[in-house]
């Protein structure tokens, strides 16, 4: 089954092209299931691949490539032939990025069944929905870094495209340009790493890359300058600090659309490429520590940023980049398999918590928490399995987030004791925003009586998905942790030597006593959820209220997010500045002196060229005219041409009288 | 001597009537006159005892070419132009050009003043005949075109113009 | 006072020099073609006399001038042909008057 990984982003690729060139466009177009048909085939696959190589029936990391371009050239006299292939390259961590990405658009797809349903360009979204799961799925399984670029560039296109969706509206489109710039702006980063690795590795090959970088072909400079370049294209793509500012602004997108792009294709892509050339931050301390710090700043900035919205899906916006903080940590200290496995525990329950919150806005048409509570009632099941993710995400035991979270808070405490102290407060603000949000949404009175009135539980094709992710996130950490069945599956790929060799590396410090840890972190996120319960559970919350006027500045400056949107924009306007003093530079400056002054004498030039002409060559050509017409023109004609045939004919008979008479 | 006297009979009545071709004023007259230098040049054809080209030169120029230059003359005919002068200033010149011309031809004329008819004619239409059918029959069969062509651009030129502009 | 190829030939000498005089005088167009159908004559003189007297044996002369007849006749239907068009669109009958092909 594995040699047929390469149809796993090929098809969902195809059907996206079906369904936008083929398909119908309607409310009822039937194009969707093609789509779900295509993802299903996909993920079909890639459970039997994880399957085969669980029960030992295939070796991974599996590897096939086929030629892509191969050219000539000359290298220092030596001439030789460039081959550039491209192919799959499968390890543990990438079967099991296969299997997510595959699950969370097969479900968010079925989701969008009922969530998109009457929308006038319901085919559409599905090609777009298609497009962008392929496009990620591509990343995952190529072994060519100048594919995962193409895949990564493509993945930015479809979220564009899907956030700005709805582009009749006002807002879409600015947030799809907000996030598709700022992601690129990222992606400059990679770009330099891909042309450094070119210079120096003179491969795109991961597995030949490995092997140079393993036997320490590349000079230490380059490959924290690649290891930098890599981190910032995944700061860009997976929304850290100081680029996550378009993450929130995505809101604006259909909300399967946010459950997809920060469960599974967007975000999860940056986290993916780091680990995917962990070799790389494992030959660079440097960019191994630049990973740890940015993941960490990144996780405890969203983690405060999400105390303050009343947007629901900010909130879960601003969670999901604190989550990518962790994860981003997690790998910095060298916990590669902590990484992933919160990377895949994490996108189960996010994408439950925003499919829920788009099951929510579906019932009460609006964003806004201060408009709903006490929907508990209304929507029992949604409440349900959204109070699950939000166990979940606030890592109470039994649930997947906790089990994952633990495991990143004990690599850290090896590493740094002072980050894991930053972590843990990050880790407990998660618990309290996670349940003010639950709380604000379900418990206490209605506040806008007339739409939770209206609201209804959604229709299946809505609540189906959200009681599968459920399932998920209630035994996905369990199942994996144990036995450390997943350690031991993505420590399969070849990068768990390297990995261990850091871990161990970097445990100087004492070990933590995971039963210490994870009994004060359940009662610490117990505290917190009950402090929120009181602020925000009951039907009175006025207590909130003077909770903010007290400390108004604090959440001020929470709102603004730490001032960085205010930063990027003053980045722009001085942008703009610096424009506006080259465009004066440029119009007052050059064009006077360069541009007007060398026309002026371009035109002086001219003018002697001018001079000479008129007086000389004009008249040399002009003698030549006249010559021709008023003394030989005009003679001659009065001559002979005056149109008399006969006098002709007489010329002729001279010629031929002398002619007969002359010899 | 029959032969000789018919000779120099034909080619006075050839010249003269030329010369008043050329010079009468009266065009039909001049007409008339060609006509009648081309028969006499038939009669030259005949001393020769060029049978068939004396046939063909009564057929064709006699009955053909110069009726047609009557009929053309009377088609444009204009009595005005009976008293004009028909000969233009250039003449003297020509006069000389011709002279000249003659006296040329007449050197090279002289050089066969020796040269008899070696034998009596023999009647050439039987051998005509067999030539114009064997070896030029492809100038034959292309003058037969040229005469088409002719006979349509005849018919082209001559056409009126549609809309009546003359 | 037998007859010579000499007296043929200047016989056609004569009739081609009338019609080349003709040619430059005469003002109508119609009296240049009679003029130039004198100079065909002289010439097929010329070809029937060579014939004659120099080849004897042949035809090939006589040959030649009946071509020159028939082109002839060609000529002088087309020449005909053209001088009544000029006739009918422009009025003109002399030499003098036609000269578009003045520069």
């Amino acid at each position: 089954m594995i040699e047929h990984v390469w149809l796993v982003p090929l098809l969902p690729l195809a059907a996206s092209l079906v369904i936008l060139f083929f398909g119908r466009e309607g409310e009822h177009s039937k194009m969707p299931y093609l789509g779900i048909a295509a993802i299903g085939a996909g993920l079909w696959i890639s459970l039997r691949i994880i399957f085969d190589a669980a029960l030992g029936r295939a070796v991974l990391p599996y590897e096939a490539d086929w030629t892509w371009y191969s050219f000539a050239a000359d290298l220092g006299g030596r001439p030789f032939i460039f081959d550039m292939r491209a192919g799959v390259l499968i390890d543990g961590a990438a079967a099991v990025m296969l299997a997510v990405v595959c699950l969370v658009s097969l479900l968010v797809q079925v989701y969008s069944l009922g969530y998109m349903h009457g929308d006038p360009r319901f085919k559409r979204y599905y090609a777009y929905l298609s497009f962008f799961t392929a496009s990620m799925l591509g990343l995952v399984v190529s072994n060519n870094l100048i594919v995962v670029f193409a895949a990564w560039e493509l993945v930015g296109v479809s979220s564009y495209l899907l956030i700005g969706f709805w582009f009749e509206k006002e807002a879409p489109p600015y947030a799809a340009k907000k996030a598709f710039i700022t992601t690129k702006l990222g992606d400059l980063g990679f770009f330099l790493a891909l042309l450094l690795t070119f210079a120096y590795a003179g491969t795109y090959n991961l597995t030949r890359l490995k092997e140079l970088v393993g036997m320490g072909y590349l000079p230490p400079l380059a490959l924290t300058l690649i290891g930098l370049g890599l981190l910032s294209g995944a700061a860009g793509k997976s929304a850290q600090a100081p680029l996550f500012i378009w993450l929130p602004d995505a809101m604006e997108g259909p909300t399967p659309v946010s459950a997809l792009i920060h469960a599974a294709t967007m975000v999860a892509a940056g986290i993916y490429l780091v680990a995917r050339c962990y070799f790389v931050f494992l030959a660079s301390p440097f960019a191994m520590e630049a990973v740890a710090w940015t993941g960490l700043v990144t996780a405890f900035l969203a983690g405060t940023m999400a105390l303050v919205p009343y947007d629901i899906k900010r909130v879960l916006a601003f969670s999901t980049v604190s989550q990518l903080g962790f994860m981003m940590a997690a790998l910095g200290v060298g916990g590669y398999t902590a990484g992933l496995f919160h990377l895949t525990t994490h996108a189960f329950f996010k994408a439950l918590l925003f499919l829920c919150a788009g099951s929510v806005i579906h019932a009460v048409h609006t964003n806004d928490m201060r408009s709903m509570g006490g929907l508990s009632k209304r929507m029992p099941l949604t409440f349900t399995t959204m109070a699950i993710g939000s166990a979940a995400l606030a890592g109470i035991p039994p649930f997947a987030g906790f089990f994952s979270k633990d495991m990143i808070l004990e690599k850290v405490f090896e590493h740094s004791p002072a980050m894991f102290a930053l972590l843990v407060l990050t880790a407990c603000l998660t618990a309290f925003y996670t349940f003010r949000m639950l709380f604000m949404t379900f418990l206490g009175e209605a506040r806008d009586r007339e739409r939770v009135a209206h609201a209804e539980e959604s229709g299946s094709a809505m609540t189906v998905p959200l009681l599968i992710l459920a399932g998920l996130a209630v035994v996905s950490g369990w199942l994996l942790q144990h036995g450390h069945a997943f350690a031991s599956f993505v420590g399969s790929g070849a990068a768990e030597a390297g990995a261990h060799a850091a871990e161990t590396a970097g445990s100087g410090a004492h070990g933590l006593n995971p039963m210490v840890l994870a009994v004060g972190m359940t009662a610490a996120a117990m505290a917190l959820i009950a402090l929120a319960y009181s602020l925000y559970g009951g039907p009175d919350q006025s207590r909130a209220g003077r909770l903010k006027e007290r400390f108004l500045p604090v959440f001020n400056l929470l709102e603004n997010r730490w001032g960085f949107d205010a930063f990027f924009l003053a980045l722009v306007d001085a942008a703009d500045r610096l424009a506006e003093l080259c465009r004066w530079a440029d119009t007052e400056v050059i064009d006077k002196i360069f541009v007007d002054g060398w026309g002026l004498l371009t035109r002086i030039a001219a003018e002697i060229s001018h001079l000479f002409d008129a007086l000389f060559v004009d008249q040399a050509v002009d003698g030549c005219g006249w010559l021709s017409r008023d003394v030989a023109g005009r003679g001659l004609r009065s001559l002979v041409a005056r149109g008399q045939v006969q006098e002709y004919l007489l010329y002729l008979a001279v010629g031929v009288s002398l002619f007969a008479i002359l010899r | 001597m029959i032969t000789a006297i018919a000779f120099y009979l034909m080619a006075a009545v050839a010249l003269v009537s030329a010369v008043l071709v050329v010079t009468l004023r009266n065009t039909v007259h001049c007409a008339l006159f060609l006509g009648l230098s081309l028969a006499a040049v038939a009669g030259v054809f005949g001393t020769l005892g060029a049978d068939f080209l004396f046939a063909s030169q009564i057929l064709i120029y006699v009955g053909g070419i110069a009726v047609l230059m009557i009929f053309a003359v009377m088609l444009m005919g204009r009595t005005a132009d009976l008293t004009l002068r028909q000969v233009n200033q250039e003449w003297l010149a020509a006069l000389l050009v011709c002279a000249i011309t003659a006296a040329g031809l007449w050197r090279t004329a002289k050089a066969y003043l020796g040269t008899a008819a070696a034998s009596a004619p023999a009647p050439a239409t039987k051998a005509l005949g067999r030539l114009m059918l064997g070896d030029y029959v492809i100038p034959f069969e292309l003058i037969s075109l040229v005469l088409l062509a002719a006979l349509l651009g005849a018919v082209f030129f001559t056409k009126k113009e549609e809309g009546g502009k003359t | 006072m037998t007859l010579t190829l000499a007296h043929y030939l200047a016989l056609g000498a004569g009739l081609f020099v009338i019609g080349i005089f003709g040619a430059l005088t005469r003002r109508s167009v119609i009296g240049i073609l009679m003029s130039i159908e004198l100079m065909f004559n002289a010439a097929n003189i010329n070809l029937a006399a060579f014939n004659r007297f120099l080849h004897p044996e042949g035809v090939t002369g006589q040959a030649f001038a009946l071509f020159i007849m028939t082109v002839a006749a060609a000529e002088v239907v087309v020449g005909l042909a053209l001088v009544l068009a000029i006739y009918r669109r422009w009025d003109k009958v002399y030499m003098e008057k036609i000269d578009i092909l003045r520069g």
